[in-house]
C-alpha cells in the first residue's frame, strides 16, 4: 500500500468558509472573490456543497476513491425530474464501477491515439475549407463559421457520419449543451426536445448501420453489441447520444475560449503562427488557464476528514479546474505562456476513472485547427458584440465576430 | 511478457485499471498498483491499456 502526506494543519470549520453564489448566472469562476478565497484557503462553500480551489487539493480529490463523479445529482440541483433526469442519470459519464468500466471498455478502441492518428489529415483539411470560406473577408463570426461546424464535423468523421449532416449535430447538441449550465431548469422544454432529436437520430444511424455495415465506428459500434450481447438497445442509443453531444460542445466551446485567450495574449498568436508545433502546448496551455468545463464534479460517498474538514457522504464537490490550473502555489509563472515547458497537467479533461473519454480527439483536433487559424487569421480582433454564457460551469462563446488581416 | 508504468508521468487516474484489471489496479489510496510480468494471454488488454493511459506512461516489453 502507499502512504500518503498526513495534514498537520488546523481544522476547518464549515460555517466559517467563505461562501460563492456558483448557481447566481453572474457568478464567475475567475472572480475577485475566487482568487482571494484561493489565497486563504484550499475550499470554499456553495449552494450545492463545497468548491475547492487549489491545485493540489483538486488534484487529490479528483482522483480519490472515497468520491463518485457527481454530477448525476444536477438534475435534482436544479429542481428538474422527468425524461431528462432519467436519460442523465443512465449515461456513461453517471454510471460507477463495473457499469462504467463495461461501457468505458466497449468505446475505448474508437479513442486510441492510433485511430485518431490515421485522422488528423482530414482534420487538418476539414479547418483549411471553413477558413476558406470567409478568410478573403477579413471578417467572420468565429463561433458559427468555424467552431460549431468544425467540433460537429470532427464528430462526423470519426463516427463515419455524412459531412452534410453536421447541422443536426450542431444544433441538438448545442440545446442540450444548456443543461449544463445555470440556466438548465428555465430552458428545460427546449432540451427535452432537442434529447428527443438526437435519440431520433441516433435511431436512425443504429437501423442504417445494421443494414448496411460500413468501416466506421458506428458500425462497430453496432457490431459490438451484437457480437458480446454486452451492451442494451439503451445503452447503444446512450453511447452514441454522449458522444455525438459530448464530444461536440465541448470542442466548440473550448475553440472559442481558445480564440479569446489568444486575442488577449497577440503575441502568443504570432509564436504559434510561426512555430505550428506549438499546437499542442497551445491546446494545454488554453485549457489550463480558460477551461470549458470549469468545474469538475464530485460527490462523497462516505464521511470522511480532508485536510482539516469533515466531509460528509453526500456532499456535492466541485472542483474548480481554471483556479487550480492558475494556482501559483503550483505553478511557478501562472501567466499564458505556450512555450513554458513541465507544468504540472491541468483539469480541463476532469481526471480518473470518468477522465474524458475523447480527450486524445480533441487534443488532435484542436492543436490542428489553432496553428492554422494563428496563420491564417493574423492580428485577430473583436469586432462587433461578442455573448458570452455564464463563466461557471461548462462556458462558452455563444458568438464571437472578430476581424482580422488574411494571412498566407 | 513485461510491462513498465514510468511513474514520473502517471497521475493515477487509473483508466488501466479499467482496460486490464488483471495487471493493473487502484489501491486504497487510489494509487496505482500493477504487475511488472503479466501472462501472454492477456496482451490484448495490456496493449489497450497502454491505449488509453491519458498520459501515456505505460510500455510493454518482452
Amino acid at each position: 500500500m502507499t502512504v500518503l502526506p498526513t495534514y498537520d494543519g488546523p481544522s476547518l470549520d464549515l460555517a466559517d468558509l467563505p461562501y460563492f453564489p456558483v448557481s447566481d448566472p453572474s457568478f464567475s469562476v475567475q472572480s475577485d472573490m475566487v482568487r482571494a478565497a484561493r489565497e486563504s484557503g484550499w475550499c470554499a462553500r456553495t449552494p450545492y456543497g463545497l468548491a475547492v480551489i487549489r491545485y493540489d487539493e483538486v488534484n487529490r480529490l479528483i482522483k480519490d476513491r472515497r468520491l463518485r463523479q457527481g454530477s448525476w445529482a444536477w438534475p435534482a440541483h436544479n429542481g428538474v425530474t422527468g425524461r431528462f433526469a432519467d436519460w442523465w442519470s443512465g449515461w456513461l459519464l453517471n454510471l460507477e464501477g463495473e457499469d462504467h468500466a463495461r461501457l468505458r471498455r466497449l468505446l475505448n478502441p474508437a479513442f486510441s491515439p492510433k485511430t485518431l492518428a490515421a485522422l488528423s489529415p482530414q482534420f487538418t483539411a476539414l479547418a483549411d475549407e471553413l477558413i476558406d470560406n470567409f478568410a478573403a473577408t477579413g471578417h467572420c463570426e468565429y463561433v458559427s463559421q468555424f467552431a460549431e461546424p468544425y467540433a460537429a464535423r470532427v464528430i462526423a468523421i470519426l463516427l463515419g457520419l455524412p459531412q452534410d449532416e453536421w447541422s443536426r449535430i450542431a444544433e441538438y447538441s448545442t440545446t442540450i449543451g444548456l443543461a449544463l449550465g445555470v440556466t438548465f431548469a428555465q430552458e428545460l422544454p427546449r432540451i427535452e426536445e432537442a434529447l428527443d432529436n438526437l435519440f431520433a437520430y441516433g435511431d436512425e444511424i443504429i437501423a442504417d448501420r445494421r443494414a448496411h455495415p460500413k468501416d466506421d465506428f458506428a458500425t462497430r459500434l453496432v457490431q459490438a453489441q451484437r457480437d458480446d450481447d454486452a451492451m442494451s438497445d439503451q445503452e447503444l442509443k446512450d453511447a452514441l447520444a454522449l458522444l455525438i453531444f459530448g464530444g461536440f460542445d465541448t470542442t466548440r466551446n473550448q475553440l472559442g475560449l481558445a480564440m479569446q485567450t489568444f486575442l488577449q495574449h497577440p503575441d502568443q498568436w504570432k509564436l504559434l503562427a510561426a512555430n505550428p508545433a506549438l499546437g499542442g502546448p497551445a491546446v494545454e496551455e488554453v485549457m489550463r488557464v480558460n477551461p470549458t468545463v470549469t468545474w469538475v464534479t464530485r460527490e462523497a460517498l462516505v464521511d470522511f476528514d480532508f485536510q482539516g474538514l469533515s466531509i460528509e457522504a453526500g456532499t456535492t464537490i466541485h472542483l474548480f479546474s481554471e483556479s487550480a490550473g492558475t494556482d501559483p502555489r503550483a505553478m511557478d509563472n501562472p501567466e499564458f505562456d505556450i512555450t513554458v515547458t513541465g507544468r504540472p497537467p491541468h483539469f480541463g479533461f476532469g481526471g480518473g476513472a470518468h477522465h474524458c473519454l475523447g480527450h486524445f480527439v480533441a487534443r488532435s483536433d484542436m492543436s490542428v485547427a489553432l496553428p492554422l487559424l494563428a496563420q491564417r487569421l493574423t492580428d485577430p480582433r473583436i469586432d462587433g458584440e461578442a455573448s458570452w454564457m455564464p463563466l461557471s460551469g461548462n462556458t462558452g462563446p455563444n458568438s464571437l465576430p472578430i476581424s482580422f488581416t488574411p494571412g498566407a | 511478457m513485461k510491462v513498465t508504468v514510468d511513474m514520473s508521468l502517471c497521475q493515477d487516474h487509473g483508466q488501466c485499471a479499467i482496460a486490464a484489471p488483471a495487471v493493473f489496479q487502484m489501491d486504497e489510496n487510489s494509487k496505482l498498483v500493477y504487475e511488472g510480468e503479466f501472462d501472454d494471454a492477456l496482451l490484448a488488454e495490456v496493449e489497450e491499456a497502454a491505449d488509453v493511459c491519458p498520459v501515456q506512461a505505460i510500455f510493454i516489453g518482452v
